[in-house]
């Protein structure tokens, strides 16, 4: 049986412009072809689940019965009411099937059944949905709305996470020919950078690099804390095959979608070039910190300013963001490594945000210039990559084993 | 319109222009340094066991192929390489590795045969190939190269015995079984038809595009073991009779044998056996069986490789450990019996060129650790081959396709 994963070779994009040359065609002409994009999503996300994977797609569509219920029913209570407890129970029943997955683990030694392939991305559409009706910014849609939103398939299984009203408007317009052709170029573009990045880049660092990298550094588990400056190297190596890889992956997914005229929003602008660990969280992995800001950092701190739980502003947003980074941690998994990344970058943020300050008030006293502009990036550069270490899991296999 | 879609895919469309004309057209890529080749001979890595351009240049400059397994990597002042850089005699070009065995030799070397054909070849045959299972299906898979593989199914002969049989087997490997048009092909091949046009198409075009890939990168990533060649070389005396070489041999084993008492290396033992690790082999090979094995009719492909291409093969089946099967428990007369099998299989097809050394698994320093020839072994060895590679050819074969029934692999009565 066929099986296609998103993006994983060089021909995926032969059948994917195959496939996209009739609607490129109608686009250009100001059509949109709808039923037959739909047909073209399906049978790509058919593809995605065959073969021995079949039981995730089972688990996809279970999955999409119950947010159908979860966000319907609340749109439909929403209308004549706005109870709070309503809508928490609401968020609670749209992250239920996520949190069982992610929690399985410690419990079970086989995946959870409900879990597949995209399952953390389509959560966070759903949840998003429930916030906006919450808020009134979203007050109708259709189920076919609703399902075109949450399975649009070049984003389907790792993001950028788009919003609800934004992805609409896209999907319901014809851009100009002149738009389109900018945006063809522009999807054409991303592909190929994300070749570079993915194909060549990843690939060197992530597979023919990494695993000499790990093996020299796990041979010093002996030493203080596995120290040892192969363990240095892994870091960055580590981190460049982060970035590459993932970064590669959302230009394919932002990309094939411009070809589609759907200007998904991108996930990363050049976040090795940070001067600040603020700055970072405003390049790295853009549309997931973005969602989390919106929807968490920015919920908290109202909920907390609105029952005045905490009332010196600084402190308020110094307890933001630990929820904010914690939840991330615990969302990437619920393992040692990843909740202290969390813990980390909140560490690390707050710091940062104190720093500011101080630089605020002593704004005569400190030099400003490039060299300190420069230094700014390099410290950031390389507590991000500290961070990337703890959370590639490798500490926790250095420090814990089995070793051979 | 076209102006900006020219800009947009233009780009494009001379990329893909350049790389199809890269690797799909039948570039010649001329010769390697031979340097390179000197070190592809040694090197053993499975890019060059796998490639064609490296052998097919080492075969036509006059290496001579020697066919095996893990032995080969015995590179101790005796070993073959070692010997004919210092005496001057053709030099091999090591054909294996561990967890190669008669069907992988069998694929990787369809591009050689051309080059090879009424040349001369060795053929190190270790018993413990004929395993209940034969060929390994993992080491197959690390072994296993698409481009020879392809080269073998655009001429493999669906009315042959052989090449039926070949596509049995290799339908067995799961790299083969799980390559579509690959797999399709060798079906074909074992059903007794040719495959068809479509299929030989994507065949040709697919067995190009891997040959130009081959000819621009396997030359890198040779593993480099010409340091332990020189090495060796050093330790010989430039006059040497086979019996001061043996005495030499027997002083050097003696030096490295000295934390066991089964004469195995002082570095293998200490990495592989010692810390307890011997104690739990103790009696662990009871059961070992070398008769009844799939690898007689796998083996018995090579033979037919051999004989149609007028190939003149000396055969050196190794010894055992002595010591080491006593203690292990493996039997002796299994082995013994397995040897004979063995070479009633090439005696009576005229391959009568054969070193068989199953017995002299007690003699000092014969081995360097378990199973693997070294020192006074391989003095032996490269006697034999200096000879062989100066007598003339004989290539009297007389093919009998028996050998790859299962009645065959099976029998275990009358040796």
């Amino acid at each position: 049986m066929i099986n296609l994963q998103p993006y994983t070779n060089p021909l995926y994009f032969a059948y994917l412009f195959v496939a996209f040359l009739p609607i490129m065609i109608a686009l250009s002409h100001g059509v949109r072809l709808h039923r037959y994009e739909t047909v073209v999503g399906l049978g790509f996300i058919i593809l995605m689940f065959t073969g021995t994977k079949w039981h995730e797609g089972v688990a996809l569509l279970v999955y999409l019965v119950i947010e159908w219920l979860v966000v319907t029913g609340y749109r439909r209570y929403r209308r004549a009411h706005n109870h709070t407890w309503v809508f928490v129970v609401a968020v609670l029943a749209a992250i239920a099937p996520l949190v069982i997955v992610k929690l399985t683990p410690l419990f079970s030694k086989s995946p959870s059944l409900l879990g597949f392939l995209g399952i953390s991305y389509l959560t966070f559409k759903a949840v998003q949905m429930v916030m906006e009706l919450r808020d009134g910014t979203i007050k109708s849609f259709t189920t076919w709305q609703f399902l075109r939103f949450l399975i649009f398939f070049p984003i389907i299984s790792s993001g950028p996470i788009d919003r609800f009203r934004r992805f609409t408007k896209d999907a319901e317009s014809v851009p100009s020919r002149a738009a389109y052709g900018d945006m063809v170029a522009k999807g054409v573009h991303n592909i190929f950078l994300g070749f570079l990045y993915k194909f060549i880049l990843g690939y060197f660092f992530g597979t023919v690099m990494l695993p000499q990298v790990g093996r020299i550094a796990l041979h010093h588990h002996g030493a203080f804390l596995g120290l040892s400056w192969a363990l240095v190297v892994y870091m960055y190596v580590y981190s460049m095959y982060l970035f590459f890889d993932f970064a590669g992956y959302s230009l394919f997914a932002v990309g094939t979608s411009y070809l589609l005229g759907i200007q998904t929003p991108v996930n990363f602008n050049k976040p090795f070039a940070s001067p600040n660990i603020k700055e970072f969280w405003n390049r790295w992995h853009m549309s997931l910190s973005f969602w989390f800001r919106d929807f968490v950092f920015m919920r908290v701190t109202f909920f907390m300013m609105k029952h005045k739980l905490v009332k010196n502003r600084i402190h308020l947003s110094q307890i933001a963001y630990l929820i904010n980074f914690l939840v991330m941690g615990f969302w990437h998994g619920v393992t040692w490594y990843y909740i202290v990344y969390g813990l980390f970058h909140a560490g690390a943020i707050i710091l940062n945000d104190s720093w500011l300050r101080f630089k605020k008030k002593h704004r005569q006293q400190l030099p400003h210039n490039r060299w300190t502009q420069a230094l700014a990036v390099v410290i950031t550069f390389n507590v991000v990559c500290f961070s990337f270490l703890i959370f590639s899991g490798f500490l926790n296999q250095l420090w814990f084993g089995p070793f051979r | 319109m076209t102006k900006r879609l020219w800009q947009i895919f233009g780009p494009i469309l001379v990329a893909a222009a350049m790389v199809a004309t890269l690797l799909l057209v039948p570039w010649h890529w001329g010769a390697l340094s031979a340097g390179t080749v000197d070190q592809a001979a040694v090197s053993m890595a499975p890019n060059v066991l796998a490639g064609e351009r490296i052998k097919d240049q080492a075969f036509a400059d006059g290496y001579l192929p020697l066919f095996g397994s893990s032995e080969l990597a015995r590179m101790d002042p005796f070993h073959p390489a070692v010997y004919a850089e210092k005496y001057h005699q053709p030099k091999p070009f090591l054909l294996g590795a561990a967890g190669t065995q008669s069907l992988t030799h069998f694929v990787t070397d369809q591009s050689s045969l051309p080059e090879l054909r009424g040349k001369k070849a060795v053929v190190i045959l270790s018993l413990q190939w004929f395993t209940p299972q034969g060929q390994r299906p993992d080491a197959f898979g690390f072994y296993y190269s698409p481009l020879q593989m392809m080269t073998w199914l655009r001429q493999a002969n669906p009315h042959n015995v052989g090449d039926r049989y070949a596509a049995k087997r290799l339908l067995k490997m799961p790299s083969v079984r799980d390559s579509g048009t690959v797999a399709a092909a060798t079906a074909a091949i074992a059903k007794g038809h040719r495959p068809n046009a479509w299929l030989r198409w994507q065949l040709r075009l697919h067995q190009q595009l891997l040959r130009n890939e081959d000819g621009l990168f396997s030359r890198f990533h040779l593993i480099d073991h010409r340091r332990r060649i020189e090495a060796g070389v050093r330790q010989l005396p430039t006059q040497a009779t086979p019996e001061s070489l043996t005495a030499l041999a027997e002083k050097i084993g003696r030096a490295h044998t000295t934390n066991n008492r089964l004469g195995i290396d002082n570095h293998f033992f200490a990495r592989r056996l010692g810390g307890g690790k011997l104690r739990a082999l103790r009696g662990s090979q009871k059961h070992f069986d070398y008769l009844s094995s799939p690898e007689y009719g796998d083996f018995q492909l090579l033979l037919q490789q051999f004989a149609e291409n007028h190939i003149d093969v000396q055969f050196v089946i190794p010894p055992i450990n002595q010591r080491w099967a006593r203690y292990t428990g493996l039997s002796l007369p299994m082995v013994r019996r397995a040897a004979n099998k063995v070479q009633a299989q090439l005696r009576t097809q005229g391959f009568n060129r054969v070193l068989n050394l199953s017995n002299d698994g007690n003699r000092p320093f014969f081995m360097q650790d378990t199973i693997h020839l070294g020192w006074a072994g391989w003095v032996r060895v490269d006697t034999t081959m200096r000879q062989f590679v100066h007598a003339p050819n004989v290539h009297d074969y007389h093919l009998r396709s028996r050998y790859y029934s299962q009645a065959w692999q099976r029998q275990t009565r009358g040796w």
